[in-house]
């Protein structure tokens, strides 16, 4: 099957068609409600650290809402005859917002909370996408890791090879073997492409944990790249054709759940939004990797045997805790592992994104802009005293966080929590 | 027909059908675009999480108040004012006896009134001057944001001004100021005084499926 | 004229007037006492009314068989003439002072037309009023046009509204100008205490305004150096403040008309007329100045920030300083400094960093 990642030729036409298409009552309620009270643009990082009023959340919606005022809200036949309604989008608008809605957006929702008329622009700007790729406004950076993912299952290119590389270097290192493609296992690991290639430690502690815990595991050969380009350039095809793969690769496991790992926009793509893409339920659960965790320790299969005395915070990401749901169990989880946890102000459902969420970080034009909003985080960590490091649940706000550090000259590392969690447990064999 | 029997007759109604018409129709053609069916397995109840979205978003958010207060100070003087107003003013109480409910409560008295109206005048005032000077509300505020403001304010201004209740002329001028505001209401950005519920409310069972609640 | 029949005249008069108090067109029907040309009362001849009329004038206390004791009392002078003041003079001179103003703001417009950013346009913008100050700025200046325009029919409506809409209506809109402005009235109270608390610093009068005196200011040729606030701003603001708070104290014995005594209500109210055709006139002329009569100067209190080059015109000495905090010299900016806040730093509110010009 081939998947249109780019229209023939740029069209603002087919943008409108593809924003009515994606308007369903929440959307159309969220476009009719805003009062433009200016409170989304107090709450967004990009606006606080550039003053832009341009970088204001429901102002990346404009075009969205012109086409919807204009052809579908109700009386909109009527303004039209009237000559009242909002004029027709243009290509050219659409390139400008092109900007808004993927460099200056991450669609990490922290103006969904602020929202008075609890409006959820980063839904909207996930459905206005659709038809930002429609019209062929779609950042180049994104379109590239589109096509690497089609083509190689891993928007960062990463192949089998690559995969059974890190598996072997992980097994030499722990010297526990790494279960792939056993049928019939409880859990189906997948990662995600920054982990695959940047932070393979965490494959080793897995293996850690799960034996300590006694799970039954494993990898796919077929799927093992839970990152989805499609959700966060805004295509429904792309998304469906990745999900698809791992979908179906879980299912020919016949594992009972597949475990989304340390990767934000993952977590969305295989829980919240795969189904609905998919048309359907999995045969199997997916569980986010610190749900699991959290179970495993309540269960006391999971057994930490000490705690790490630095100062250490939570970076929460969006798309698991505030957008995800997952809020406790990390917060359980540090609390079990860090003896001196720093928990800094909006930490929660109100965390700042690392800034280069929603498919920022793979767009290169947006890159000085990244840097920029790092300096939001940069003053929540100052304001709570200095840490010594940040820890995370995401490999791309960890990666994000990483390159940002560096480019500030800062000397702070980010830390993955499944990670820590498998440096404290208890040793083999009891408290020896 | 004298000017007060009009405005209190054939344009009071004329208005009060627009308003009901318009506004039904509009909420009716925001629900007729449906939801699609939510596929995934739910972690907590969608409809408690709407319940909450309605309440907790009604309310200031606590870690943004330092930067948003300024909003959230103008918008209760405002709103609280103008329910406060709109329900409790002598005049409106009489009306809504004598013309809509046949039913009365005790309304404010005098010096409550006026107290309520400089507040609510205040939040008003305080809200649109944002509007005229801040980047951000420059950017996207547009014609209707105005002009909903200023029929707003009038509707208000020419309801205190009739305050004395000795003149059938002033009384007639607010009606009429008034029976405008109901015919714009409809086709404008005051309807998000019903379509809060809405948006508050699909957006809270989007995210109360997923456990949270924002 | 004995003592007892003065005593006896007074009553009669007091108790015409009490009759007469009841309904207004009671009088046309009239007591017989009250012919046109005939002294009031029934006092034998005429020889004796410029004797009474002076008791009358004094405040001579009669006697009711009510409780209020000043209801006794048949002529009040004292309201006598402040009507006749706030009717007369302040009315009178108010009125050809507001017009004044106008003739002077159409002259000045007609001999200096609007005064261009001689520079042009720089493209480059300095914030120039935080969105504090524009917000309480534009707060009071709305209070202050509904007070203004609801005050000035109050007080000249009677000669100038009146003859052209007819009594009846005129009844109608001063009944509504009133409510309005003892409504809006304690609003601006708020809002001018806000201004000064807000505006305070920068319009501190010191040697730099001295010289802007000497040179001429406004009508010198050419542009007097100027901090962020030129002497004639610093006037207006404290003519602001100051004519605030004789509005503010006088209006709330307005208000509240039963604490102050009726002497100190009528003083009131005329301070309060005076002050107010004052604060008008000249907010006249700052409306025309700060809108309408020089390019680049609105935008300050709208957008917040100005062109450069207005700012090196009019306010030279402020304009440096601000430049300077914004590493700009000789009239080139210069990349932001990478230093200790790293890319983004802190901009201030307002600040133009990354802003599009509009």
């Amino acid at each position: 099957m081939t998947v249109h990642t780019r229209p023939e030729k740029p069209s603002a036409e087919a943008a409108v068609q593809a924003f009515l298409g994606q308007i369903d009552a929440s959307i159309a309620s969220y476009l009719e409600t805003c009062v433009h009270c200016g409170e989304c643009a107090e709450a967004c990082h990009f606006y606080e650290v550039t003053k832009d009023p341009r970088y204001t959340p429901t102002w990346k919606l404009q075009p969205m809402v012109r086409a919807y005022k204009r052809h579908l809200a109700p009386f909109s036949g009527l303004k039209r005859a009237l000559g009242l309604a909002p004029s027709e989008v243009t290509l050219d608008e659409l390139e400008e917002w092109s900007e808004l809605v993927y460099d200056a957006c991450t669609m990490c929702a922290r103006c969904t909370v602020v929202c008075p008329m609890g409006i959820d622009i980063a839904t909207a700007i996930r459905r206005m996408r659709e038809g930002m790729v429609a019209a062929g406004v779609a950042p180049e950076g994104l379109h590239e890791a589109s096509d690497r993912a089609l083509n190689t299952g891993s928007p960062l290119g990463l192949t089998l090879r690559v995969l059974q590389k890190q598996i072997a270097d992980q097994e030499k290192e722990t010297g526990i073997p790494v279960p792939v493609d056993v049928k019939g296992a409880d859990y189906l690991v997948i990662l995600s492409a920054m982990e695959l290639i940047g932070f393979p430690e965490v494959i080793g502690a897995l293996s850690r944990i799960f034996k300590q815990a006694n799970v039954s595991w494993t990898f796919s050969s077929a799927a093992f790249e839970a990152t989805n380009v499609g959700v966060q350039i805004g295509s429904k095809e792309i998304a469906t054709s990745l999900l698809g793969r791992v979908v179906d690769a879980a299912e020919a496991l016949e594992v009972k759940y597949l475990i989304s790992p340390e990767c934000g926009h993952a977590y969305g793509a295989l829980k919240w939004e795969g189904p609905n893409m998919m048309g359907r339920n999995y045969e199997f659960e997916v569980i986010h990797i610190l749900e699991l965790l959290e179970e495993l320790r309540l269960e006391g299969r999971l057994r930490i045997g000490g705690k790490d005395s630095r100062r250490l915070a939570f970076h929460d990401p969006c798309q698991i805790v505030r957008r995800g749901g997952v809020v406790a169990e990390p917060r359980n989880l540090m609390a079990a592992v860090a003896a001196n946890q720093v928990v800094t102000a909006h930490a929660g459902i109100n965390n700042y994104c690392c800034g280069g969420g929603g498919g920022v970080s793979s767009n290169h034009r947006a890159e000085e802009l990244r840097f920029k909003a790092f300096a939001v985080k940069k003053r929540q960590l100052e304001e709570a005293g200095g840490v010594d490091a940040l820890v995370t649940a995401c490999a791309n706000c960890r990666n994000v966080l990483e390159e940002a550090i560096d480019e500030y000259e800062m000397d702070l590392p980010v830390l993955s929590l499944t990670e820590l969690l498998a440096e404290y447990l208890e040793p083999e064999g009891g408290a020896g | 027909m004298t000017f007060l029997e009009w405005t209190e007759g054939p344009l009071w109604y004329g208005a009060s059908a627009i308003f009901v018409v318009g506004a039904a129709w509009r909420l009716f053609g925001i629900l007729r675009l449906g939801r699609r069916v939510e596929l995934s397995r739910p972690r907590a109840s969608a409809a408690s999480g709407a319940l909450a979205a309605i309440v907790r978003h009604a309310l200031p958010r606590g870690e943004y108040v330092e930067r948003t207060w300024y909003h959230v100070v103008a918008g209760y003087l405002f709103h609280l004012g103008l329910f406060a107003l709109l329900l409790f003013a002598a005049p409106h109480v009489a009306f809504i006896h004598d013309r809509l409910l046949g039913v009365g409560w005790t309304p404010l008295p005098r010096w409550a009134f006026i107290v309520v109206a400089e507040l609510a005048f205040a939040g008003l005032i305080l809200l649109w001057v944002r509007r005229i000077c801040d980047p951000v509300m420059r950017q996207i505020s547009d014609r209707d944001d105005h002009l909903g403001t200023w029929l707003t304010f009038i509707a208000m201004l020419t309801g205190c001004l009739a305050l004395q209740e000795t003149s059938p002329v002033l009384r007639g001028i607010h009606m009429l100021c008034v029976e405008v505001w109901m015919v714009y209401f409809p086709f404008s950005r005051l309807m998000h005084a019903f379509t809060w519920v809405l948006s508050r409310g699909f957006m809270g069972a989007n995210y109360g499926r997923r456990g949270v609640s924002p | 004229m004995t003592p007892a029949m003065r005593i006896l005249s007074i009553l009669f008069v007091l108790g015409a007037l009490l009759w007469a108090l009841v309904p207004a067109d009671a009088l046309a029907q009239g007591a017989p006492g009250f012919q046109a040309g005939a002294p009031p009362g029934n006092t034998l001849g005429a020889t004796s009314d410029a004797e009474f009329w002076r008791q009358v004038r004094q405040g001579r206390l009669g006697m009711v068989s009510i409780p209020d004791p000043y209801a006794a009392v048949l002529v009040r002078s004292e309201g006598d003439n402040w009507r006749a003041l706030r009717n007369g003079p302040i009315s009178y001179y108010g009125g050809w002072l507001l017009i004044v103003a106008l003739l002077s703001i159409l002259g000045f417009f007609l001999w200096r037309g609007r005064i261009k950013i001689e520079g042009g346009r720089s493209g480059r913008e300095i914030p120039r009023f935080t969105l504090t100050e524009r917000l309480i700025h534009w707060y009071v200046a709305c209070v202050f046009i509904l007070l203004a325009i609801s005050g000035m029919v109050l007080l000249f409506g009677k000669y100038v509204l009146m003859p052209v809409v007819g009594k009846a209506a005129f009844g109608h809109i001063a009944n509504a100008c009133l409510q309005g402005h003892n409504l809006f009235g304690p609003m601006f109270i708020f809002g001018i205490v806000a201004m000064f608390l807000v505006y305070v610093r920068d319009n501190t009068l010191n040697g730099v305004d001295w010289n802007w005196i000497k040179r001429g200011g406004v009508l010198a040729k050419g542009h007097v150096s100027s901090e962020k606030n030129n002497f004639g701003e610093k006037v207006w603001f404290w003519m602001a403040v100051g004519g605030g708070l004789v509005l503010s104290t006088t209006g709330l014995a307005m208000e509240f008309p039963w604490i102050p005594t009726i002497i100190q209500v009528q003083w009131a109210n005329l301070l309060h007329a005076t002050a107010a055709i004052g604060l008008v006139a000249v907010a006249l002329g700052h409306i025309y100045i700060g809108t309408l009569g020089m390019e680049g100067a609105l935008e300050g209190m709208t957008r917040g920030t100005v062109d450069e080059n207005w700012a090196m015109e009019h306010h030279d000495l402020w304009a440096k300083q601000v430049m300077d905090d914004l590493n700009v010299s000789d009239g080139r900016r210069l990349p932001p400094e990478p230093a200790a806040g790293g890319p983004g730093g802190g901009s201030k509110d307002g600040a133009p960093q990354g802003a599009p010009a509009e």
